[in-house]
C-alpha cells in the first residue's frame, strides 16, 4: 500500500513540478517591444499599448516609460561601475511596453499590430526567436506528458501489486474470522453489518498507507532537496538543477497530496475488501 | 419482521401434531440439490407443520445437513421449491434473508460459540447484529439464560465451560430471537450421555413452549427414546417417515 502511493504521490508531484515548470516558462515568453527613437511620443505609444490589450489573448500590457527602466536597471545585480554612469540625466534606455499573452500562439496577433510603427522605431524582443521558444516549451510540455504517463504506469503497476498484498491480507483477517461471519449471518446480521469491519478496516489501511507515505516523502525530500542542505563542494544540488525547490514544494501542497493518497488507499483498501468477502456473502 | 414470515402465534402445546390437517410451516416440494461432484438431494418431498418436534435421521452423507442449509438458505436447490409459512425462499429478496434467518434458530454439534466473548456476550452479540436496543438487548438475553439454567455462568467464557453448558449457551443464542422454528445439527454429538440427555430435555421444553423443532441426529438411543416422528434419510432421499418412530438401520 505505501509503496502503491508513494508512486502514485511521486508520479503526481513529477507531474505537477514539470506542469509548473512548463506554465512559468510559458508565462515568460512575452513581448517587450522597445522604442529606440525617442522622436516616438508618450501618447503615441500607449494609443497604441491600448490597441494590443485589445488583442484576444493578452493578458496584460505595461508601458515602461524611461524613469521606470532606469529604476528597472538600478535594481539589476550588475556591477555598480556599469550602473553609475547612467542617471536621470543621462538617461539612454528606450521605452518600452511588455506585452503578456496567455498563450504563445497568440503573439503573432501582438505582433500584426506593431506594424503601424515603423520598423527602424522599435525593437520587438521574443518576436524573432518566438519559434525557437515554442519548441522549448513543447519540450517541456511533451517531457510533462511522458512523466505523466510513466506515473500512471508505475502507479497501475504497483496498484495491482497493492490489490493482491491487501487482497491476501484482508483474506486471511476474513478467514481467520469465517466463524464469526458464518454466525453472524446465522443470527440474522445483514450483508452490510457483516462488511461494515471490513470497510472500516480497508479504510484504516489506506490511512495508515497515508501516514507512512507522507512521512517518508517528506523525509526523502528533506534529505535529498531540503533547504539546499545537500550542496556539496561543489555547489551542486538537485533543486538548484531543476530551478525548484521541491522539498517546500511538498511542503505547500501536502494536504492535497494526503488527500489524494487518503482517497486512492481508502477506495483501494474498501474495495479489495469488498472482495474479499464477497464470497462469504453468497447465499 | 413479521411480513417476511407471516407464521401463527398460537402455539401447539400438544407435540406430536397431526401433519396433515394443519397447513404445513415447512413444505420442501421436488427439491434436488446437485453439487458438482455429488447428488446431496434428490427429490424430496418433505412438509413439517407449526410446533412439531422432527428428528432427522441418516447416516452421514444422506443429506440432513443440506436440508438444514437449504433451509437456513445457505444454500439455493438446484431444484424443486421450499415453502416456509407459505411463502417461497427462492422469492426472498436479499435483503429479507437475514430478516427470514432471525426467525430460525440454529444450533451446531461444534457450538460456533465466538470464544473471545462471554455467554452473555454470545448471546447479546446475536441481538446487537439486528440492531436491538441495548434495553431488549439485556431482558431477552437474561430471559433466555434463565431459560437454559446458565445465568450463574453468564461471565464466563466458552472455554471455562463444560460441553453440555456450551451447547446450552448455543441454544440460548438460537433462540433469543424467539424463533419460530428451531434446527439443532446433531447438537449431542460431541456430549456425553448425561449432557446430550440434557440438551434433549432442552430441545423438548423449547417445542412444548410452540417452537417447531429439527432435531437432525444419528444418535439412535436418542431418537427411539424421545418418540417424535422420524425421518430417515439415505443418499439424499427420505426413505422413511413415521410419527412416534424409530431410528430403523
Amino acid at each position: 500500500m505505501t509503496l502503491t502511493l508513494t508512486m502514485i504521490s511521486v508520479s503526481l508531484l513529477m507531474t505537477f513540478i514539470l506542469r509548473d515548470t512548463a506554465e512559468s516558462i510559458r508565462s515568460k515568453i512575452d513581448i517587450t517591444i522597445y522604442f529606440r527613437n525617442d522622436a516616438i511620443k508618450d501618447e503615441q505609444i500607449q494609443q497604441l499599448a491600448e490597441k494590443i490589450k485589445q488583442v484576444n489573448g493578452v493578458i496584460a500590457v505595461d508601458f515602461i516609460d524611461k524613469s521606470e527602466a532606469l529604476a528597472i536597471f538600478k535594481r539589476l545585480p550588475i556591477n555598480d561601475n556599469i550602473k553609475s554612469p547612467i542617471d536621470e540625466k543621462n538617461n539612454p534606455l528606450p521605452r518600452s511596453v511588455l506585452v503578456d499573452t496567455q498563450n504563445p500562439d497568440d503573439i503573432q496577433a501582438v505582433v500584426n499590430n506593431i506594424d503601424s510603427i515603423d520598423s527602424n522605431d522599435y525593437i520587438c524582443s521574443e518576436c524573432v526567436s518566438y519559434d525557437q521558444n515554442k519548441e522549448k516549451v513543447d519540450k517541456v510540455i511533451s517531457a510533462t506528458q511522458f512523466v505523466q504517463l510513466i506515473g500512471i504506469g508505475l502507479s497501475v503497476f504497483f496498484g495491482v501489486i497493492a490489490i493482491f498484498n491487501v487482497y491476501n491480507i484482508i483474506k486471511i483477517t476474513i478467514t481467520a474470522r469465517s466463524d464469526e461471519i458464518e454466525i453472524m449471518r446465522v443470527v440474522g446480521a445483514s450483508n452490510m453489518f457483516v462488511r461494515g469491519p471490513f470497510i472500516v478496516e480497508g479504510i484504516l489501511y489506506g490511512l495508515i498507507g497515508t501516514i507512512f507515505t507522507t512521512s517518508f516523502l517528506l523525509l526523502m525530500a528533506k534529505l535529498s532537496f531540503g533547504g539546499g542542505s545537500t550542496t556539496n563542494s561543489s555547489g551542486f544540488s538537485i533543486s538548484n538543477l531543476l530551478g525548484i525547490d521541491i522539498y517546500t514544494y511538498l511542503v505547500t501542497h501536502i494536504w492535497q497530496l494526503v488527500a489524494v493518497q487518503f482517497l486512492a488507499g481508502s477506495v483501494l483498501g474498501v474495495v479489495v475488501s469488498l472482495i474479499s468477502i464477497r464470497k462469504f456473502l453468497k447465499s | 419482521m413479521n411480513e417476511v414470515l407471516k407464521i401463527g402465534s398460537s402455539p401447539s402445546v400438544k407435540p406430536p401434531v397431526d401433519q396433515v390437517k394443519k397447513p404445513p410451516l415447512i413444505d420442501f416440494q421436488n427439491v434436488s440439490k446437485q453439487y458438482p461432484r455429488k447428488v446431496a438431494l434428490k427429490d424430496v418431498d418433505l412438509k413439517i407443520s407449526e410446533g412439531e418436534f422432527v428428528c432427522l435421521v441418516g447416516q452421514s452423507g444422506a443429506g440432513k445437513t443440506t436440508i438444514i442449509k437449504l433451509l437456513t438458505k445457505l444454500e439455493k436447490p438446484s431444484r424443486g421449491k421450499i415453502y416456509v409459512a407459505n411463502r417461497s425462499l427462492s422469492d426472498l429478496r436479499s435483503g429479507e434473508v437475514p430478516l427470514y434467518r432471525r426467525k430460525i434458530g440454529v444450533v451446531f454439534q461444534d457450538f460456533k460459540l465466538l470464544p473471545q466473548k462471554t455467554v452473555w456476550e454470545n448471546i447479546a452479540f446475536a441481538l446487537e447484529v439486528c440492531a436491538f436496543s441495548d434495553k431488549e438487548i439485556n431482558r431477552r438475553t437474561e430471559k433466555v439464560l434463565e431459560l437454559v439454567n446458565l445465568i450463574k455462568r453468564k461471565d464466563n467464557y466458552p472455554n471455562e465451560l463444560s460441553g453440555g453448558e456450551r451447547q446450552r449457551c448455543a441454544i440460548a443464542r438460537a433462540l433469543v430471537h424467539s424463533p419460530k422454528i428451531l434446527i439443532a445439527d446433531e447438537p449431542t454429538g460431541n456430549l456425553d450421555p448425561i449432557n446430550a440427555w440434557e440438551i434433549i430435555d432442552l430441545l423438548y421444553r423449547i417445542n412444548q413452549r410452540g417452537t417447531t423443532v429439527i432435531l437432525a441426529t444419528h444418535n439412535k438411543q436418542i431418537v427411539d427414546r424421545i418418540q417424535k416422528r422420524v425421518i430417515l434419510m439415505k443418499a439424499g432421499q427420505i426413505v422413511s417417515d413415521q410419527a412416534g418412530g424409530k431410528y430403523v438401520i
